[in-house]
């Protein structure tokens, strides 16, 4: 296991500074955390990145990766509601083999939830972050920013069918997903697949009367029903397929479009205006999402960070997250988009999903001090 | 330090060990077991200074990956399974033709609703709305199954480790979905499972592969080439027929069969060495020049100089 070098106490104390100032509480999270809970939040992906222990006869655990779901379950654990909390500890991966990336390093960052709401403390995390970056001495940095919602926002514009929708916004972080969903417009129209018929004919019944059919079927193809779902949800698929199949699919003007949206990487204000231009073209309305960039955007100069060093990326999203919102990383040129110094995002969705209440507003960040601090390459 | 055998690791059961058993000994190398037939280690006829270690497929893959043994025998599945950058740490030096299998997803037979992988991304995807828990999929091909289910684009699901009897997941209601290795597909049927129309993960089948990990030595190398050089010897061989004519006969012979040469016949005295395939072809042709009696012999090996695998290998271990 590769452990990071330290950086000296006068960098540390200096990245440090900008968290201990932003009023939160400082604490800390359990080093282990149920495997269970982290991979249904983060996805199958992040398993092999993570360092899984176990006691004998008991569950499987993990080391934590990050302090996100950490705090997110403690501040659940308190009951929910209003909090600020820093952070400043361990966090654990495991590097691909032969890379040479540290697996034990250090992370500092700050998780608010129930803020003041979108653009304001968007624009407090992401000038956190940049400062604390900065604070590192380091003068090749850059702020990357990308909005998952902005993306579900220009789908929803333009207004396709719900199955579509929902299939281009879910392939958003996965680029290859969203290419071939997006070929197919220009795609001959597919073949009728089998049991096409039987879709258009269990669509145009009743749900009770379509899910006994739906069991006689399988009675006499002599099919044990396996697996969790019950025949009323196969029947509402059924359904809800040719419904999809006689719609009309996405044309080549909207995939178009959507190629296009996913292109724009500018300095904010030359991105804004291409997305706005874009949505004119295609007779698209997106005028609240634009605006309440545009106020990030304000907050975040007034707060320090330098419009000259900031790019807006629409097809910039990370795989293996939770963020569903804005999001950022802050990069340094020599270290590549592969180590970013920092990074963060808005994840209102993540409580819900431990149980929590829906459309709690959170927004987080970290930071890799190592990675901030300038003088790191001639230690390693 | 030239003196260290060569370590090659072999199944030590099942009908993979009997295959490549029956495999090696066809190409002249027979293993006997030292200290008796329970032994974990044994010999190779005609190979000196080598030494084998009859250990499980995969345990095999696990030694390759970490360079505990030069040489392994086993299922391309499991090597796969070691995970990223496997090809720079292990070299497929052949595909042995047995133990075939294909690694597939397979999803319950009354989900009438699916048929391909972008169903099972959409039906996921429904699930964890409905039930606020992801679709399971039994495996114990975590690796393999990760890298395909990213590549259809799917993030709602979870692995369910198994260790055994993988197809009785969705029966047992500990799982959903299965990915598991099956060869004619009974097994799956038997559980109420269906094998998706673009579910195929690995063509699996057992190979010779070689550690790039491994400290090798020149002579270890040279023990591989001798190994290879029969191996291939004995594969080109079968596909070799050898035909033999009156030695009177030949400058009809000859013109009769030029025709064969563009499709890797070779010239031998009184003779031609011609692919299996035309035997017949090639014995009517000299029927109709009048040339007779021709007698056909299989060759047992054809050996050739060179080996590409074992250049291959030779080149990537910088020998």
């Amino acid at each position: 296991m590769i452990i990071e070098p330290t950086a000296p106490a006068d960098v540390l104390a200096a990245i440090r500074a900008p968290f201990a100032a932003a009023g939160a509480l400082a604490i800390d999270a359990p080093l282990i955390q149920p495997l269970g809970v982290l991979l249904d939040l983060a996805g199958e992906a992040m398993r092999a990145r993570l360092f899984v222990v176990q006691g004998e006869g008991g569950e499987e655990v993990c080391l934590r990766p990050d302090f996100t779901i950490p705090i997110a379950r403690a501040h659940l654990d308190e009951g929910g509601g209003a909090g600020r909390y820093t952070y400043d500890g361990k966090a654990f991966r495991v590097a691909p083999r032969g890379s040479g990336r540290a697996e034990e390093f250090l992370q500092i960052g700050i998780e608010i939830y129930g803020g003041p709401g979108a653009p304001a403390d968007d624009a407090e995390v992401a000038a956190l972050a940049w400062r604390s970056s900065a604070a590192g001495g380091r003068d090749d940095l850059s702020l990357l920013m990308g909005d998952v919602s902005l993306f579900s926002a220009f789908i929803d514009a333009l207004g396709l069918a719900d199955s579509l929708a929902a299939r281009l916004k879910r392939a958003f972080s996965h680029p290859r997903a969203l290419h071939a969903e997006l070929d197919r417009a220009q795609a001959p129209a597919p073949e009728p697949r089998q049991g096409d018929r039987l879709s258009a004919l269990l669509a145009g019944l009743p749900e009770a009367e379509a899910c006994a059919v739906l069991e006689d079927l399988w009675a006499i193809a002599g099919i044990q029903p396996v697996g969790g779902r019950k025949p009323a949800e196969i029947v509402h698929r059924l359904s809800e397929r040719a419904i999809a199949a006689k719609a009309p699919r996405l044309s080549e003007a909207e995939a178009g479009l959507v190629q296009r949206y996913l292109t724009i990487a500018e300095p904010p204000r030359v991105a804004l205006d291409q997305i706005a231009e874009l949505a004119k073209e295609g007779g698209l309305k997106l005028n609240g999402a634009l605006s309440a960039w545009s106020d990030r955007l304000d907050a975040l100069v007034s707060l320090g960070a330098p419009v000259d060093r900031m790019m807006l990326a629409t097809g910039f999203g990370r795989v293996f997250s939770y963020y569903d919102g804005f999001l950022f990383e802050v990069r340094s040129n020599a270290l590549g988009e592969e180590a970013p110094v920092a990074a963060g995002g808005r994840y209102d969705n993540l409580a819900a999903a431990l149980g929590g209440t829906a459309g709690e507003r959170a927004v987080g960040c970290m930071v890799r001090p190592i990675r901030a601090w300038a003088g790191a390459e001639r230690v390693a | 330090m030239t003196d260290a055998p060569l370590t090659i690791g072999l199944p030590s059961k099942g009908r993979l060990k009997e295959q490549a058993d029956a495999w090696l000994a066809d190409c002249g190398f027979t293993i006997s077991a030292e200290g008796g037939e329970r032994g974990y280690r044994a010999k190779l006829s005609n190979l000196p200074n080598v030494q084998v270690q009859l250990i499980s497929a995969g345990d095999i893959a696990t030694a390759l990956d970490a360079g505990d043994i030069h040489l392994g025998v086993t299922g391309e599945d499991l090597l796969r399974e070691r995970g990223e950058g496997l090809d720079s740490r292990v070299m497929l030096m052949r595909a042995l033709c047995f133990g075939r299998a294909d690694l597939i997803v397979a999803a319950p037979q009354s989900w009438i609703d699916v048929e391909t992988m972008a169903d099972v991304e959409e039906v996921a995807a429904a699930y964890v709305v409905r039930t606020g828990r992801r679709l399971r999929v039994a495996t114990k091909y975590l690796v393999q199954t990760r890298t395909f289910f990213a590549r259809a684009g799917i993030a709602d699901y979870r692995i369910v480790e198994s260790s055994g009897a993988t197809e009785g997941a969705p029966a047992a209601g500990a799982a959903e979905l299965v990915v598991d290795i099956t060869t004619t597909g009974a097994t799956l049927r038997a559980n109420g499972l269906k094998v998706l129309a673009d579910g195929l993960i690995l063509k699996s089948q057992a190979q010779l592969a070689a550690s790039l990990i491994a400290p090798w030595t020149p002579s270890q190398l040279a023990s591989v080439r001798r190994l290879m050089g029969a191996v291939e010897a004995r594969a080109r061989a079968l596909k070799l027929s050898m035909l033999t004519w009156p030695a009177d006969q030949t400058a009809r012979a000859q013109a009769a069969t030029e025709a064969f040469l563009a499709r890797g016949a070779t010239r031998r005295a009184d003779g031609l060495l011609a692919q299996a395939g035309d035997l017949l072809d090639v014995a009517g042709a000299l029927a109709a020049a009048g040339v007779g009696p021709v007698s056909v012999a299989h060759p047992e090996f054809a050996f050739e100089p060179t080996s590409a695998a074992v250049e291959d290998l030779t080149g990537r271990l910088g020998l």
